[in-house]
């Protein structure tokens, strides 16, 4: 089944933030089953329109995702699908 | 003419020398080469340690702050007697203890779209170790058009972030910059800095000094540079991963430096949004509200850790916890939230106004760091 982790920062929003295994088949699906877990998730996400906020990015395998609009990926059972944003810190 | 190297040279880079890979002409790159490191904090300061011993032969440094005693806990470059002084001045005066072959500038100002491109225009690498997302999208604009590589890190927490953007290819075209990855910044306040949110001690250690081996690696044209890739690192879990980043065909070309601070939602004009408007108590208004016996609720929108460090009382409920504590918010009297700076505590007002038709909530102007300048020193600052 596919597994979508978030990168640990996200955790000072949705305390107990942990990796959701889920049996959906597409990147859309499983972070809408992600937002049934953690309410409003989807909402830091995607924008308005459901398009990816530009300030964070996903990454399926070690690949980064090419359509921010639309998020039309589909997932195979293996795939690991990570969300990350920016950091300012240094 | 080639570069030459003094015996003293040749002695204190010999372990460069006798990599076969990197021997001298590794060293002699290094020595030819012009490196600007923009922020000597925690990311700096390992950075500028590792590429002054390596012997880079000149190294800028763009640093307008002063140094804090609670820059101490990471910033390994400064000691308790620098406390208030320059940093990029003491940086450069330390770094050339450490090694005299060096050549350092330094520029003890804050890099703005009027100078970004005189001062990098000079440099073959810059490294960005910057705090804050205007100067990061200021770094990359500035080398896409001068078409210079930058070495990216930046850290929050337990999580680092390494690469290497706008990396001259071998097909002459540049890789990803930090556009491509991040289009537009986060809104103002929702991505804090390592002074709002904390950060490891050691994690600068760790990914400042990746960063060093990036620039080094560049400039040497050794090894595989981390361009069109983006390094993860989680000191809590040790995870690490590495994954690609392409080039984003939405991407606006960049042709121009811009407003950052405006770009960021950071200006004065555009401050004036809607977390400016929410009501506010001083400090000194909540001192006389204490010391008068006066009926009020205090809310502390901080985490229980911050709580530990300094407390003005107050019932804890943390921001993401807020509104499942409606219910348990006075409408009958004066409510005052707080939280560090006052920014969380800002948002809280905001979110139960909109969504709860308070309107007796009060955001403590200044947070419990303005309690502890104005009136308790021996509240702690963190």
């Amino acid at each position: 089944m596919p597994i979508l982790k978030f990168t640990r920062n996200l955790e000072r929003f949705y305390p107990g933030l942990s990796p959701v295994e889920s049996s959906k088949t597409s990147l859309q699906e499983i972070i809408n089953e992600a937002n049934d877990i953690y309410p409003g998730i989807k909402d830091y996400i995607l924008d308005e329109q459901s398009r990816l906020r530009k300030h964070i990015h996903i990454f399926i395998g070690n690949q980064m995702i090419h359509d921010r609009n639309h998020l039309p990926d589909n997932l195979n059972p293996d795939d690991e699908v990570y969300i990350m944003q920016a950091l300012s810190g240094g | 003419m080639d570069t030459q190297f003094s015996k003293a040279e040749l002695e204190r880079y010999s372990r460069h020398l006798i990599i076969p890979e990197f021997n001298i002409e590794g060293q002699r790159k290094l020595k030819e080469s012009k490196v600007l490191v923009v922020g000597s904090g925690g990311l700096g300061s390992p950075l500028l340690l590792y590429l002054t011993a390596a012997g880079v032969g000149t190294i800028g440094i763009v640093d307008f702050d002063t140094v804090d005693e609670s820059n101490l806990q990471r910033q390994v470059l400064f000691t308790v007697d620098d406390i208030g002084k320059s940093k990029s001045k003491t940086a450069a005066q330390k770094l050339k203890r450490l090694n005299p072959h060096v050549e350092f500038h330094v520029y003890d100002t804050q890099l703005t779209s009027e100078n970004a491109l005189e001062i990098i225009r000079d440099y073959d690498v810059i490294a960005d170790g910057t705090d804050n997302f205007p100067t990061r999208y200021l770094v990359n604009d500035a080398c896409v058009i001068l078409g210079k590589p930058n070495v990216y890190a930046s850290i929050f927490r337990f999580e680092g972030q390494v690469s290497v953007f706008n990396h001259l290819l071998p097909d002459g075209s540049r890789g990803p910059n930090y556009r491509d990855l991040f289009p537009e910044p986060p809104p103002p306040g929702l991505v804090p800095s390592c002074a709002e949110g904390g950060v490891l001690g050691v994690l600068p250690g760790i990914i400042g000094s990746l960063q060093a081996n990036e620039v080094i690696k560049i400039v040497t044209c050794i090894g595989e540079p981390l361009t069109g890739r983006l390094f993860l690192f989680d000191a809590f879990s040790f995870e690490t991963r590495t994954v690609n980043i392409t080039k984003d065909p939405d991407t606006k070309e960049i042709t121009k430096l811009i407003d950052y601070a405006e770009f960021c939602g950071l200006n004065n004009l555009s401050q004036k949004t809607e977390e400016n408007m929410v009501k506010e108590i001083t400090v000194q208004e909540l001192a006389s509200l204490k010391e008068n016996g006066s009926d009020y609720q205090l809310i502390d929108v901080r985490e229980p850790y911050e709580r530990q460090i300094a407390s003005i009382e107050g019932e804890l409920v943390p921001l993401a916890q807020i509104m499942s504590f409606v219910d348990n918010i006075a409408r009958d009297k004066k409510v005052i939230i707080y939280c560090r700076s006052g920014s969380r505590s800002a948002q809280a007002v905001l979110q139960l106004e909109k969504q709860n038709g308070f309107d007796n909530l009060y955001n403590l102007k200044g947070g419990i760091l303005a309690w502890a300048n104005e009136i308790d020193p021996t509240v702690a600052k963190y």
